[in-house]
């Protein structure tokens, strides 16, 4: 399974979702599988997505929410899972895309125990693990909201499309997509 | 006898709520605790986050999805937001307006508190941001309605400065 298998797996079951990825793979993969969808790519402020995603989902409790997380992200960041527990909005998704190594900077292992679901547990967070397309969209399907799913995957090629995006275009299409008009 | 006559944090808290602020985010700090005592009792949400640049980060998204956030952070914090401030909130044409605790500057007793709030402003200008001081409890009204304005018209980050002074008078 490769990160752009994933996200389609994500956007079957959640295909009206508003979605923030992380910068690198996420927004690579995200743009490949939703053919450049109108969602929330961050080229940098690495640490931030999940953030960014509870803010979205606060101001959009109606919508669905997913948050597209590297591993890497997801650790420098981390203070952001305190915070999804802690606000529990009760729309919203994290994704962590787990491949043990920050990709974009050439590949150099994590360094660090990638027990993702585990520290979402201990939070209290719904929390599953997926390795296959078909167990990710059952588990982005059921889930009880806030959770974490986090998905292993091995075949670490990159997803094609550059994750240098261009901002204010992201932006202006985002919020006409939050706002129900795009 | 106590006065009736509200704070200028209360008074500070009111400009931001009639000017539309709809959620707070915030890494308490003594000088912005009763501002956020009085958005929460106005009913704005007070988010309490871990980090100073997350905050940045929820403020970033909410903006991006239609609305109006304020994030609240001492001086010291805005070190820690560089990034978030660089590559996402100016990149991405997100304005929404920021207090900032001035601390290291007059009347300061911590030395650590020094060497960021000698910088606060040369850090905000190297990054092309606009600050905007208030010094005076008197200016509460002009300076939170500017800044708004700002904000949401100019669509830039829009930092106003609670300087020493407000205490000091």
């Amino acid at each position: 399974m490769n990160p752009t298998e994933i996200v389609r797996a994500v956007l079957r079951a959640a295909p009206g979702a508003l979605v923030v990825s992380s910068l690198g793979t996420a927004t690579s993969a995200l743009r490949a599988a939703s053919e450049d969808g109108p969602h929330l790519y961050m080229g940098g402020s690495m640490g931030t997505a999940l953030a960014a995603a509870i803010g979205v989902a606060e101001k959009r409790p109606e919508r669905q929410v997913v948050a597209l997380l590297g591993d890497g992200e997801t650790l420098m960041g981390a203070g952001s899972l305190w915070s999804l527990a802690g606000i529990a909005p009760q729309n919203l998704l994290a994704i962590v895309l787990v491949d043990g190594h920050y990709t974009i900077t050439g590949d150099q292992p994590l360094g660090v125990p990638a027990v993702f679901g585990d520290v979402a547990a201990a939070l209290g967070l719904a929390t599953a693990a997926a390795g296959t397309p078909e167990e990710v969209e059952a588990h982005v399907g059921s889930l009880a909201r806030p959770a974490l799913l986090e998905v292993r995957y091995d075949e670490r090629s990159w997803p094609g499309p550059s994750p240098f995006v261009d901002a204010p275009v992201v932006r202006w299409r985002f919020e006409r997509a939050a706002r129900g008009v795009g | 006898m106590p006065s009736s006559e509200p704070t200028w944090q209360a008074r500070l808290a009111d400009e931001l709520v009639e000017a539309g602020v709809e959620v707070a985010t915030w890494v308490p700090d003594k000088r912005l605790a009763p501002i956020g005592i009085r958005l929460a009792e106005r009913g704005v949400p007070l988010r309490t986050l871990t980090r100073e640049d997350e905050c940045f980060g929820y403020a970033a998204g909410h903006r991006a999805a239609g609305g109006t956030p304020l994030v609240m952070i001492q001086c010291s914090g805005l070190g820690n937001s560089i990034n978030a401030i660089g590559s996402l909130v100016i990149p991405y044409g997100l304005g929404f307006p920021v207090v900032i605790s001035m601390r290291g500057t007059l009347g300061e007793r911590n030395p650590a508190q020094m060497p960021l709030g000698r910088t606060t402003v040369a850090m905000l200008e190297a990054l092309g941001v606009q600050s905007f001081p208030l010094s005076r409890p008197d200016a509460v009204a002009p300076v939170v309605r500017g800044a708004l304005a700002v904000a949401d018209g100019a669509r830039v980050l829009a930092p106003i400065l609670l300087d020493a002074e407000l205490e000091l008078t």
